[in-house]
């Protein structure tokens, strides 16, 4: 069987997650290795116009260049794959929709900021279909590894619609609720094996939120702690944003 | 109470007990976490044990019933072959209160019914027991009098009572008794020691009492009347649907199974971990209906699990008193609390019917 | 930690080989399956089996072959998610894992003598094919025999040649209809409930058995108890999420019930005051 044609694209995002295959770890470079990585550069070049069969996606779309460039590579693209928290929920990059977007223009480009035109930051599957979603900011290796065998054994990888507390049980930590310390974990999808409390830190929500969170409760169990309800909102917009214009 | 069942093990000499004990093999105990966590882990001395503990995060289920368990290891491709397996680990568990001793006992029933749990059953007899009593309640979460679970009955090789400078042990098994003699530490049981120990049961039966106000032998009629009560929608309004509350349940034993490829895309493993009911996507078929969508609906497939189906299949309850789901429970979702609303409301409506 | 092989595992499946693949609609494909180193399968009518891709996943699927044929059995799947679609790239020649039969399937020895009024919506057609094609083989231990079937569009019905074989023949009463109609079709439209007032049958002797969406099972069981059958008389079998097939996973229960074990067939009177039943 020929090697299916992988290829690596960004758009904005917050350099977190930076997709630095090298990096990696084994298990990354060995799936990888049943992939054909094409450069991308080579692939964006006005003479490639032979399909790819992966593309990654890494970062939010942001303007209007980006919405056209990202409609042609998913033209390319047999399967294609949201990577990282800016791709899949808007990321970081969501932070931009809470401000006036003229103030955002104003503040990143000073005076001259008419002349650039800015969009609301989308995530990736609000402009075109994803077939895959690597969630996590920076991604949890082992399902990267885990996503990318689904992808050559052609089959569906489903995000687990269940809490990270699931897992974060399952790993016997002590909840960060009775270390008096507020975690998103409640409301946030699993699938990261709850690594940021296994080290200490708590759950900021980086994966999204659950297809159905009881949020009138998660507020009341807040308010139980004692915790500012703008405090958790502050926390919980620092990824998930973007899931307000779906 | 036959003397020669019971001997006798000093205080001071309880860690050099427990280092003798860790020589036979792996040995486990209620280590402190801190912030009043106690969880199970190996130990080799009788330092790191915590002897006052309330129950630890997770149950000792997860010697019996791992986390993520190995049930098939195949190779894919055109010579598939496939291989059923279980993994096991030889270990001595010290310090289980009687509540989680139910536990097992429950676990055991469930799993050997036909079609028996092979994977289970053949791990449970690499496990040693050692029971630890509870003199007084570990909190007040406990509701193991309610069950029927405060006091040793059965499920252990060995049972200790702590009486102030030294242990009684009940010795239940024969594996039981080999630990005794090979650890060379015990003393032979007086009268006295055992006079001793019927002073601390009589003592504990003032302690332990009825945590919900309903006899024991009423609660499946409760239940009966129960289904269409307003206390579960209460309770589903503020479920978080976590599933923390059945993952640190000692009863709790459903499961998801999954398959899983290795870096080379021929060899893999079939496994299977723990899930939960009060999940949302637990009931979910292909096409997208799910029978039990509603949170309240969930939460009352809990409640009937511990207390009411049970009864008819195993004649027990599936719930020891621990009080983990209480104590684990972002929402206050308390077991007592919900089970003494029920029997409020059900008070209620039978005055009603007589007025 | 140290690992021992299992003799004995309740978790472990036969090897069994696809000789024959069918494609039935643009969804559904039959597949025949030979047992490799086992015999029969020796299935009852409505009993299921779970079915392993190694690497994928394992699902239950319905038996929908007569028990009377040994030398192999057949399952109808229906495309839908990560097992079903990959079982729809198989071929012949390809090996697949089996465990079961599972669960209790209709009672046949108590249906014998009786009237049958089999009603199938849509991919209840397969497991009650495996009924109908049994009662067919044992034809004169039954009464009269009628069967309503119902689906969406003619372009989604199964088993068509054997539909209109059954629909020949003088000892089985056959009629359909389709939610939607084609240009070419010339039959019923409308939902099934509306074939149940014209069926011919001595209600108080008559066995109903019904299979197919969940929605479905509320209106035909009104129709039947008005008719006059008995309630203990409406077998029904049902859908669950289901993982081991052997009475512990919890998935599938309903209620006090697994429907892995206690079902997947089970008689109205049993589940009537089961709420999360229908
Ligand atoms: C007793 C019994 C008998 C049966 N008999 C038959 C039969 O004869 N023929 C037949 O075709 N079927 C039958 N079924 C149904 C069959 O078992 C299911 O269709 C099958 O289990 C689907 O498995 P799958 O892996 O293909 O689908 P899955 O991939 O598990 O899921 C299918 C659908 O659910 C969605 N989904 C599942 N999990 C997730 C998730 N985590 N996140 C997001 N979406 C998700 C998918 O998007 C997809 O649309 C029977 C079922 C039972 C219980
Ligand atoms: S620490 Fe966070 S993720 Fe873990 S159980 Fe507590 S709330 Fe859930
Ligand atoms: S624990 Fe929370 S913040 Fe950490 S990786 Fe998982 S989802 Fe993201
Ligand atoms: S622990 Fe509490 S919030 Fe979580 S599922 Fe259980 S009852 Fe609901
Ligand atoms: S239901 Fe709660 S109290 Fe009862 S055994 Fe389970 S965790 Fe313990
Ligand atoms: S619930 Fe009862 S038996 Fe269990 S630890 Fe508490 S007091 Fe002891
Ligand atoms: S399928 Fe596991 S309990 Fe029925």
């Amino acid at each position: 069987m020929k090697k299916p044609k992988i290829a690596f694209f960004d758009f904005a995002c917050c350099e977190g997650c930076q997709l630095q295959v090298a990096n990696m770890g084994e298990g990354v470079l060995d799936v990888l290795a049943a992939f054909d990585v094409v450069e991308w550069r080579e692939v964006m070049s006005e003479k490639w116009d032979k399909k790819y069969d992966v593309a990654i996606i890494e970062g939010s779309i942001t303007d209007n260049h980006a919405v056209e460039r990202i409609t042609k590579i998913r033209k390319k693209a047999n399967i294609l794959i949201a990577y990282g928290s800016c791709a899949t929920i808007g990321g970081v990059n969501g932070m931009k929709n809470n401000f006036e977007l003229d103030d955002i223009r104003k503040y990143v480009y000073g005076e001259s900021y008419k002349f650039f035109p800015t969009e609301l930051t989308k995530a990736v599957h609000q402009v075109v279909k994803v077939d895959y979603f690597v969630n996590g900011c920076p991604v949890y290796i082992p399902e990267f590894v885990a996503i990318l065998k689904a992808v050559l054994q052609g089959i569906p990888y489903y995000v687990p619609d269940y809490a990270v507390c699931v897992e974060c049980k399952l790993n016997e930590n002590i909840c960060m609720y009775d270390k008096g310390v507020t975690c998103l974990g409640p409301v946030t999808r699993a699938g990261c094996n709850s690594w940021c409390i296994n080290n200490g830190n708590i759950c900021y929500g980086c994966r999204g939120m659950l297809s159905n969170p009881n949020e009138k409760s998660a507020r009341d169990v807040l308010a139980k702690y004692n915790i500012p309800i703008e405090l958790i909102i502050n926390k919980m917009n620092m990824y998930n944003k973007c899931r307000e214009i779906i | 109470m036959e003397e020669n069942q019971y001997v006798v093990l000093k205080k001071e000499l309880f860690n050099d007990f427990i280092t003798r004990l860790a020589g036979i093999k792996k040995l486990v105990a209620p280590v402190s976490k801190g912030f009043k966590n106690f969880a199970y882990e190996e130990v080799s001395s009788g330092e790191q044990i915590a002897l006052k503990y309330i129950p630890t995060i997770l149950p000792a289920k997860k010697y019996f019933m791992p986390q993520n368990e190995t049930l098939l290891e195949f190779n894919t491709g055109k010579k598939s072959n496939v291989e059923a397996f279980v993994e096991y680990e030889p270990v001595t568990l010290f310090g289980l209160h009687t509540c989680d001793i139910a536990g097992i006992q429950c676990l055991n029933m469930a799993l050997s019914e036909r079609p028996k749990d092979y994977n289970y059953l053949s791990r449970k007899n690499f496990i040693t027991i050692i029971g630890l009593e509870c003199n007084e309640y570990c909190d007040e979460f406990a509701s193991c009098h309610l069950v029927n679970a405060d006091f040793p009955s059965g499920g252990y090789d060995l049972m200790f009572t702590d009486a102030g400078e030294y242990f009684i042990v009940h010795i239940n098994t024969e594996s039981g008794e080999e630990i005794v003699t090979n650890t060379e530490i015990f003393n032979k049981a007086e009268t006295f020691h055992l006079n001793e120990l019927i002073k601390i049961r009589e003592n504990k039966r003032k302690i332990f009492s009825n945590e919900v106000p309903i006899e024991r032998r009423h609660i499946p009629e409760l239940f009966d009347r129960s289904f269409r009560s307003n206390v579960w929608k209460e309770v589903g309004e503020r479920c978080l649907s976590c599933g923390n509350c059945t993952n640190v349940c000692p009863t709790c034993y459903c499961f998801d199974i999954r398959d899983e490829l290795d870096l080379d895309m021929k060899h893999g493993r079939r496994y299977r971990v723990w899930d939960s009911c009060q999940l949302e996507p637990f009931a979910k078929v292909a096409g997208g209906f799910n029978f039990r969508k509603e949170r309240f609906v969930r939460q009352r497939h809990r409640y009937y699990r511990k207390f009411r189906y049970p009864v008819d299949k195993f004649s027990r309850f599936f719930c020891t008193g621990c009080g983990r789901c209480t104590r684990t429970c972002m929402a206050n979702i308390s077991l007592k609390e919900t089970l003494s609303q029920l029997v409020r409301e059900s008070e209620d409506r039978v005055w009603k019917r007589w007025l | 930690m140290e690992k021992m092989a299992l003799k004995y595992s309740s978790y472990k499946s036969e090897k069994a080989e696809i000789v024959d693949i069918k494609k039935l609609t643009e969804n559904e494909k039959l597949f025949r399956v030979v047992l490799k180193n086992k015999g029969s399968l020796d299935h009852e009518p409505g009993q299921f089996v779970m079915v392993s891709l190694y690497g994928i996943g394992e699902i239950p699927i319905s038996v929908c072959s007569s028990p009377m044929i040994s030398d192999y059995f057949e399952l109808c799947v229906r495309a839908v998610g990560k097992v079903t679609r990959s079982m729809h790239k198989l071929k012949k020649g390809d090996e697949i894992g089996i465990r079961g039969p599972y669960g209790k399937g209709f009672p046949v020895r108590i249906l014998e003598g009786n009237d049958l009024l089999i009603i199938a919506g849509g991919l209840g057609l397969a497991p009650l094919r495996s009924l109908i094609t049994y009662v067919l083989d044992n034809r004169r231990d039954f009464g009269k025999v009628h069967l309503l079937f119902g689906c969406k569009e003619p372009k989604d019905m199964l088993f068509s040649d054997e539909l209109e074989q059954w629909n020949k023949r003088t000892d089985m009463h056959y009629s359909c209809t389709v939610d939607r109609a084609s240009p070419d079709w010339a039959g019923n439209v409308g939902v099934i409930t509306t074939l149940i007032p014209g069926v011919d049958i001595e209600p108080s002797k008559t066995f109903a058995a019904i299979v197919g969406p969940p929605v479905m099972y509320n209106f035909v069981i009104k129709e039947l108890i008005a008719k006059g059958i008995p309630e203990q008389n409406i077998l029904l079998s049902f859908e669950r999420n289901m993982k081991c097939g052997n009475g512990k996973c919890g998935r599938c229960q309903i209620q006090n019930l697994y429907c892995c074990q206690d079902g997947p067939v089970f008689n109205y009177e049993q589940i009537k005051n089961l709420s999360e039943a229908i």
